[in-house]
């Protein structure tokens, strides 16, 4: 079989026909379609729905200043957390310092009943080996 | 260029765009409607298509910036009319694109408008069964025999691609009327 050679072999044509006189009246046809000049028309219904829109966008935003403010008012009290971290590594206190401010009621809260009885200092007092260096003193 | 642009001046102006218009259309309506049935195959519906074509290119006149030439944004505009009615006959007889393609060209055996041989007849089935970028190419420069720089402009494509689109659709062709 002779292979097909586009490129080599005759020109095809794409075979469409064009009916006879249709360029002679398509100018006219397309012209009768085209759109009048006519300045666009615009409603003032959506004039007035503009203004309406910008009032209320006005109101609304009035409106909820003072909430907002309200929200994002800081908070005067500290916190605990926060209070630690100054202490610990923005100022010169030191333990002194925070002992000194002590008062006899934040030693209270402070004391712990260590429960000991006659035995077991006994026991303690036995297997330390400093007990004769204390004896004599 | 300068001529190019003194024209479309024309065109923009209600004094002088009736009659410029009416020039623009007696120059592209005939190179208009064949590549516009070269892709809708069928004298009718290529004669709502240009139609179309020509009240768009009126309608945006006022659009268009001169950043290609005229010629090409009305090939445009003209080639994106064409694949839109293709996809909206396809939808409305609910059909798909390939499907409507392959009707058309069976069509044309009985067409009126059409004075194809076989060789014509079978030239049309093998390019119906190309990838649409590939159409087009293949018919733009085999039929319309416009250069590639003149594609380019037109379908927005590197002449690269270009080349290499229609090479593939030759191929194809080749291989298709060879064996059928």
């Amino acid at each position: 079989m002779k292979k097909f050679n586009l490129e080599k072999d005759p020109k095809i044509t794409s075979g469409f026909k064009v009916p006879e006189q249709y360029f002679d009246n398509f100018s006219e046809k397309v012209m009768g379609q085209l759109p009048t000049d006519t300045k666009k028309v615009i409603p003032l219904y959506n004039q007035k729905n503009k203004l309406f829109i910008a009032v209320a966008a006005v109101l609304v935003f009035g409106l909820f200043l003072p909430v907002y403010n309200q929200l994002v008012q800081p908070s005067e009290e500290l916190d605990t957390i926060t209070l630690e971290n100054h202490l610990s590594y923005q100022t010169n206190i030191n333990q002194y310092d925070l002992i000194s401010e002590l008062d006899k009621e934040d030693l209270n809260k402070m004391s712990a009943t260590i429960p000991l009885n006659d035995e077991i200092i006994e026991d303690h007092l036995t297997s330390n080996s400093d007990l004769e260096r204390l004896l004599s003193e | 260029m300068q001529e190019e642009k003194e024209f479309i001046q024309e065109l923009l102006d209600p004094k002088t765009q009736n009659e410029a218009f009416q020039k623009l259309l007696h120059t592209y309506q005939r190179t208009l409607y064949h590549h516009i049935r070269n892709i809708v195959l069928n004298h009718d519906d290529t004669d709502d298509v240009l139609q179309n074509t020509f009240i768009k290119i009126f309608q945006n006149l006022k659009n268009f910036k001169g950043e290609s030439k005229l010629f090409s944004w009305m090939y445009r505009i003209a080639t994106n009319e064409s694949l839109t009615f293709i996809k909206q006959k396809a939808r409305k007889l609910k059909v798909s694109t390939e499907e409507l393609n392959t009707k058309s060209i069976d069509n044309l055996v009985s067409d009126v408008y059409f004075e194809g041989d076989e060789i014509q007849l079978k030239l049309q089935k093998a390019i119906a069964l190309l990838p649409t970028k590939q159409q087009l190419v293949f018919k733009m420069k085999y039929f319309e025999e416009l250069k590639y720089e003149e594609i380019a402009a037109i379908l927005d494509t590197s002449v690269g691609a270009l080349k290499a689109s229609y090479h593939h659709a030759v191929k194809k062709i080749e291989a298709y009327v060879t064996s059928n």
